[in-house]
């Protein structure tokens, strides 16, 4: 049985903060979940996924966050209990059906959980969902501990049902990804039964249509539930102060900024100096709760990550209650007392409490400092982002690049979200030029191939992974078709979503739970939208050469080259080395002209090591998987590929 | 100062050669490693190298060109600025009765000296260059038969060196080789390297420029599809047009006014006309369609030439004074057009790299 299903009230265990979300929302009872994979958000639907049978739930991975919310919003509709689970910039793919959602309300208790990733540690942007909760006005919750996201997870359920609203979740990497000990509820047993009901009256929020019409009235209702909303977040037991009546200053932070400040607080030792007040519920802000504390002081600074959400809402309401509690001095983003990119972390509050109340404080001397710096930046190691050993996205990009340059007209690709993204850098063959949002690379290749008419001559290509096909790329390949785009569109495809950990995807044939499902080809859908389709193994360089160069040839309309290769990774390569590699020493040319350390410098693959004794290449035999592509780009054919039998 | 260290390899071949548009693809820096390639008649770099002296550089025939070591090496005297180069003697020539007929250029010279080389052994194989509709495909040829179908003036510019690069890799010896001006230039610094490459014989063609090849099959799908040409000419003056026979017997006739627009640029920098640096170089004869030019330069081509005439494989007779003079009236034209562009761009004999190195009082003769 699974950690997260004992039935004990009062069971302590280590829980990731994602898994603490599941053991939240299981104590709700949550009968639907849905999501698309994204980092740091995955394992929330993954763990649901592999109880879903023993609790009777029904968990997807759906074709992208839009739909996932859709998906799950049709289960609170039926009455169901539901949860959709997303990284920060999956938010912006679902707001469009979020917007109108509002509006129409809920019925069955849904949460939208969104995992945010400040510092992008996996991401191409460090965006802001909790915008999203002040823009469409819904109630934003954010967990400052473990067991919190436990506990909360499960009331947001509650308190989505006594709104009949939407409540958002918001974590972060460091809740997500860190683990604490989380103290158990009680397993509840589920009989809710689905049914739709639409036949009563048409404003009745139970039994009438569900719409975002007549919009003025659904607007005033939905604004009444903020109201509601800012009553009940008075009394939360997930806002907490701690620290003197009166301090010289206040923090106001959540999340797990929550926890750097504790520990800055701590190190300075001005426990008798500053108080925390830390708040669960961000938006709609308790009004009378945070004025009772910002009375008790001068000084105010907001912790918190990224932009400055927090901080404008309280400076609000400070304004606002001025004339009682007098104005106030604050600290934060716009002060410039803390950064607004990147993580937080405590070195940053400690220092931004040093400053303001006058305290000298370096944590090592200014000379250790220095020459630490100065050591990590001479002697470490520099270690690029690379491409798995055996990975087939190193030897796509290896035929991408080499046709683009060989037609010598400038070519460049337009990158998309996926391991495939670090194509960008050397591991890749810095052959992306553009990188955005999911679906991006083709939208901008289809305008790309459109420029013509303004004298440019420059092939272009997209390339997206198998899931980011489904997900975003078809409307931008109907475009490039429809519209006559001269573009070549190279899917990436390995066999599942690689990058968030092989969640299957709509071109698989079976689903997050192990069911066998229908596979929707891709291949089929591309030629079905007018495109010229070629399907190739990009572990044969020079047959992915020669197509792409074809290819460029090709004026007629839009291209797509399915490149089809497991991941070196994935379950199904996992393991099985096709070949035995080996460098014939006596073969190996080195650093000499004709090779200039061609396999370590520049293909990078990381199974190949430079000997810098011998002055020759070697196989790194504990990593290598033995896909057998250097042997081919070695100019000398000095690495041997045997196959393994 | 700080001295700055020299490199004579990849690098400089971008930024010297490549970049200010003087490569003209003949392949010398392809195939030796897998960062030159070719493809569709142009030279591209994959990746950047590192390695500091390289046989890219070495190669080049259009980067650190020293004109006098040349001489020197192939024919043991300096470089003289003739406007022909350095030869023994000069013929009009063409097949012998013991060439069957084929479809040659003009007198069928190049390929009859090939068959005879082959045939006799004097060279294991050869490279020449064939061609697919107009894209020219060079090819190593070891069977005397083959040397037929590679017949005929291609105009576009080839990498034909590629090949010598692969068979010399391969380990093959005792090779020939045809080319123009800027592929028997590198050729011989292959030859004269310090481990010099197995070149038997090399005869080379006259060009005034070539045609880029990318540029050429659009401009001609105007009147033709490739495939369906079955010989260009462009004869020589006063006519100024370049000839398309066709497969169906038809003859299509440009202006060469439309066809200079697609020349390389790095031809107007080459101011050799009949391969200077041959064994034997050919080319055609003003007046006499069905007639070459022939100069014998060196000793071991004298040597095929005198049998293949023996043996009944070569016809020649002597030059006719008129046609030796505007020969070279056209490749001293040739020669002192390239200098003075080369040299009023501070290509020649500069401090840094420089694509020429001969001797100033000679430059100075030459180019007034």
């Amino acid at each position: 049985m699974s950690h997260l299903l004992d039935p004990k009230a009062g069971a302590t265990y280590l829980l990731m903060g994602n898994e603490a979300i599941v053991r939240g929302a299981l104590e709700a009872g949550v009968n639907v979940a849905s999501g698309y994979p994204g980092t740091p958000s995955s394992e929330i639907i993954e763990n649901l996924s592999r109880i879903a049978k023993e609790r009777n739930i029904y968990v997807e991975w759906s074709v992208n966050e839009k739909v996932a919310l859709e998906v799950a919003a049709a289960a609170s509709f039926a009455g169901l209990r539901s949860l959709c689970a997303m990284k920060q910039n999956g938010v912006n793919v679902a707001s469009d059906f979020l917007l109108h959602l509002v509006y129409s309300g809920t019925r069955g208790g849904i949460v939208l959980v969104s995992c945010d990733d400040p510092g992008a540690l996996s991401s191409v942007n460090e965006g802001e969902s909790r915008y999203f909760a002040r823009q469409l006005e819904m109630p934003l919750l954010e967990p400052g501990n473990f067991q919190e996201a436990k506990d909360m997870t499960k009331w947001a359920f509650e308190l989505s049902e006594q709104l009949k609203q939407i409540v958002m979740l918001r974590s972060v990497t460091r809740m997500s990804h860190a683990s604490g000990n989380v103290s158990y509820g009680a397993l509840p047993e589920t009989k809710r039964k689905a049914e739709f009901k639409f036949k009563g009256f048409i404003l009745d929020p139970e039994e009438g249509i569900i719409t975002s019409a007549p919009v003025e009235w659904r607007h005033k209702e939905q604004q009444d539930k903020i109201r509601k909303a800012k009553e009940i977040f008075e009394e939360s037991p997930f806002n907490t102060y701690e620290g003197p009546d009166k301090p010289e200053l206040l923090i106001i932070t959540s999340s797990a900024c929550y926890l750097y400040s504790k520990e800055a607080v701590e190190v300075l030792n001005v426990q008798d100096r500053v108080g925390i007040l830390k708040l669960g519920t961000t938006w709609p802000l308790p009004p009378k709760l945070v004025t009772h504390y910002l009375a008790r002081t001068e000084q105010v600074m907001i912790v918190e990550e990224v932009i400055p959400f927090m901080e404008e809402n309280v400076k609000v309401l400070a304004a606002e209650k001025a004339g009682e509690i007098g104005a106030k001095k604050f600290f934060g983003k716009n002060e410039g007392v803390l950064p607004s990119v990147g993580e937080m972390n405590p070195d940053f509050v400690i220092s931004a409490i040093s400053s303001i109340l006058g305290i000298d404080y370096s944590p090592v001397s200014k000379e250790y400092d220095q020459s630490a710096k100065l050591s990590a930046f001479v002697h470490a190691p520099a270690r690029d982002q690379v491409f798995c050993p055996g990975c087939p996205h190193r030897a796509s990009f290896f035929a991408i690049r080499r046709a683009i340059e060989l037609d010598g007209r400038n070519g460049f690709v337009c990158g998309d979200i996926g391991c495939y993204t670090m194509a960008v850098r050397p591991t890749g063959f810095e052959t992306l030029k553009t990188v955005h949002s999911m679906g991006s690379g083709m939208g901008l290749a289809s305008g790309f191939g459109k420029l013509g008419l303004f004298g440019m001559d420059q092939p272009t290509f997209a390339v997206c992974g198998d899931s980011t096909f489904y997900h975003a790329v078809i409307p931008a390949l109907i475009n490039a078709v429809h519209n006559k785009s001269n573009v070549t569109l190279v899917i990436l495809d390995n066999g599942g979503t690689a990058m968030t950990g092989f969640q299957p995807h709509p071109g698989q044939d079976f689903n997050v739970m192990g069911e066998s499902m229908p596979a929707i080809d891709m291949a089929r859908i591309c030629e079905a939208i007018g495109a010229r389709v070629e399907k190739r193994n990009p572990l044969d360089l020079e047959d992915t050469l020669h197509t792409l160069l074809e290819m460029m040839e090709d004026k007629n309309g839009v291209k797509v080259l399915i490149l089809s290769q497991y991941c070196a990774l994935s379950p199904q390569r996992r393991g099985k080395k096709d070949y035995e590699l080996s460098v014939d020493e006596t073969v190996c040319l080195g650093e000499e002209c004709g090779c200039g350390r061609f396999c370590t410098r520049i293909f990078r693959c990381p199974g190949l090591v430079w000997n810098k004794e011998k002055a020759k290449a070697e196989i790194d035999q504990v990593i290598c998987v033995g896909c057998g592509v250097c042997a081919d780009i070695c100019p000398r054919g000095a690495i041997k590929r045997k196959e393994v039998a | 100062m700080e001295e700055k260290k020299l490199t004579r390899g990849q690098q400089e071949v971008r930024e010297k050669v490549i970049s200010l548009g003087l490569c003209t693809g003949c392949g010398a820096c392809i195939n030796l490693c897998p960062y030159f390639r070719s493809h569709r008649g142009k030279t591209s770099i994959l990746f950047p190298c590192t390695v500091e002296n390289g046989r890219c550089f070495a190669f080049c025939p259009k980067i650190e060109v020293d004109l006098d070591n040349l001489s020197l090496s192939i024919f043991d005297q300096p470089y003289d600025g003739n406007a022909l180069g350095r030869y023994r003697s000069i013929f009009t020539a063409k097949a012998g009765e013991k060439i069957k007929s084929f479809e040659a250029q003009a007198g069928g010279t190049v390929s009859s000296l090939v068959y005879y080389a082959l045939t006799k052994g004097y060279i294991s194989g050869a490279v020449l260059t064939d061609r697919r509709g107009l894209e020219p495909i060079p090819r190593y040829v070891t069977n005397a038969e083959d040397v037929f179908s590679c017949s005929q003036s291609k105009y576009t510019a080839a990498p034909t060196l590629a090949v010598v690069n692969e068979v010399v890799e391969k380990g093959e010896v005792n090779i020939g080789v045809v080319g123009t001006p800027c592929q028997i230039l590198a050729l011989a610094q292959m030859k004269t390297r310090e481990k010099p490459y197995p070149i038997s014989l090399s005869i080379g063609l006259f060009c005034t420029w070539a045609i880029d090849f990318r540029l050429f099959e659009p401009f001609i799908s105007r009147w033709i599809q490739a495939s369906h040409i079955r010989k260009v000419d462009i004869p020589p003056p006063p006519a100024e047009i370049l000839q398309i026979f066709t497969s169906q017997g038809e003859k299509i006739e440009i202006p060469l006014s439309e066809i200079r627009p697609l020349v390389p640029k790095g031809c107007a920098y080459c101011m050799d006309m009949t391969s200077e640096f041959s064994d034997i170089s050919v080319g055609v004869l003003e007046g006499r369609p069905d007639m070459n030019t022939l100069i014998v330069r060196t000793e071991r081509g004298q040597k095929l030439v005198d049998e293949a005439i023996k043996e009944g494989y070569l016809i020649v007779s002597d030059m006719p004074k008129e046609n030796l003079e505007h020969l070279l009236w056209a490749a001293g034209n040739k020669k002192q057009r390239a200098l003075k562009r080369a040299s009023d761009e501070n290509l020649i004999n500069c401090e840094s790299l420089s694509y020429l190195r001969l001797k100033g009082e000679l430059l100075n003769q030459l180019t007034q």
